[in-house]
């Protein structure tokens, strides 16, 4: 038995557990031939609103499902079953976040190969999610206009690790003095070159490029 | 205020390491934690404590390094990044898309009792 302290160097991922399920999760969804997409904003930035659109709009032309993350209620998969899609909820109790675990542990309900795109709408938080890869082939963050122009500036992880940015909320853009140009500058400071989408979900406008983004991941998986 | 899930899975490694050399208790840790890795250090310094009650871990001291973020410009090369001006070169304003060190959440080094 030795007792002299030993110093071991070790210089590993703290969170290699989650990215290691999270690879596992890229490899079921990559056989079934399914895009995940991970939707995440803070809370009432109209992630649940922009699904119902979609869900509403393109499920004539691109299978879809969500897996649904909130701290309490089953209330966002009530909303999302409405228009005919498999919603299910996550209920994450104290956690602030989806986990690649917890993503790991619904898929289980989905018959994943019958799936073009799953969506999965994370926690309302724009600080935690970014560090929790989840086996997604997107990552979708949303800002709404009623936030101000600088979000992207005080949380450059959540975007600057986003596929594409969604500006929500366009239809208020004027009521609430919304500066499109120096939002769309600040996304950019804090990840250049994604490619930024603005609409308004209850307005009906601007979802046209939204829509083909999501078609866009369904021709990738084929 | 996800350092709680990061002290657990902080001290999941640290157990396999542990019994990878065989030894039963770590006396101290080191973390590298970049500025642009979204964990507040001292969130991560008061939850530590509490996760690692009746682990191998318990009384450990954390040490945390803070790493800076660097990021590239491709006419000043490597450049410090300041989180709170963005992905821009400071000296002339240019996107510097990849960050070349700063989003480090890390385990750097273990003392095993």
């Amino acid at each position: 038995m030795t007792t002299t302290p030993r110093i071991v160097t070790v210089r590993q991922n703290i969170l290699k557990a989650n990215d290691h399920t999270a690879a596992e999760n890229r490899q079921t969804f990559e056989a079934a031939g399914v895009r995940a997409i991970n939707l995440v904003s803070s809370p009432g930035a109209g992630k649940t609103a922009l699904l119902e659109c979609t869900l509403r709009n393109l499920s004539a032309q691109v299978r879809m499902a969500v897996a649904v993350g909130d701290l309490a209620t089953e209330n966002d998969a009530a909303r999302l079953r409405q228009w005919g899609a498999q919603a299910e909820q996550i209920v994450t109790g104290t956690i602030c976040h989806l986990d690649a675990a917890m993503v790991q542990n619904v898929l289980e309900k989905f018959s994943l190969n019958d799936l073009d795109v799953l969506f999965l709408e994370n926690v309302g938080n724009l600080v935690c999610p970014s560090s929790f890869d989840l086996g997604e082939a997107a990552r979708a963050v949303l800002i709404s206009t009623t936030e101000g122009e600088d979000k992207p500036l005080k949380y450059p992880t959540i975007f600057n690790t986003a596929d594409v940015v969604v500006i929500t909320k366009m239809d208020i853009a004027e009521a609430v003095g919304f500066d499109l140009a120096l939002c769309r500058e600040n996304i950019d400071r804090a990840c250049p070159g994604v490619p930024i989408l603005e609409l308004s979900s209850r307005q009906g406008t601007g979802l046209d490029k939204w829509f083909a983004f999501v078609r866009r991941q369904m021709e990738v998986a084929r | 205020m996800h350092e709680a899930s990061v002290a657990l899975s902080l001290i999941e490694v640290v157990c396999e390491v542990l019994e990878e050399h065989g030894a039963q208790r770590a006396i101290s840790l080191t973390v590298r934690l970049g500025e642009w890795a979204s964990v507040v250090p001292e969130a991560l310094e008061a939850a530590f404590p509490a996760c690692a009650q009746g682990t191998p871990l318990e009384g450990a001291a954390l040490h945390i390094q803070r790493v800076p973020g660097v990021g590239e410009c491709p006419t000043h090369g490597p450049i410090p990044l300041n989180v709170l001006r963005g992905l821009r070169c400071p000296e002339c304003g240019q996107p510097t898309p990849r960050l070349l060190q700063g989003d480090e959440l890390e385990l750097e080094e273990l003392e095993l009792a």
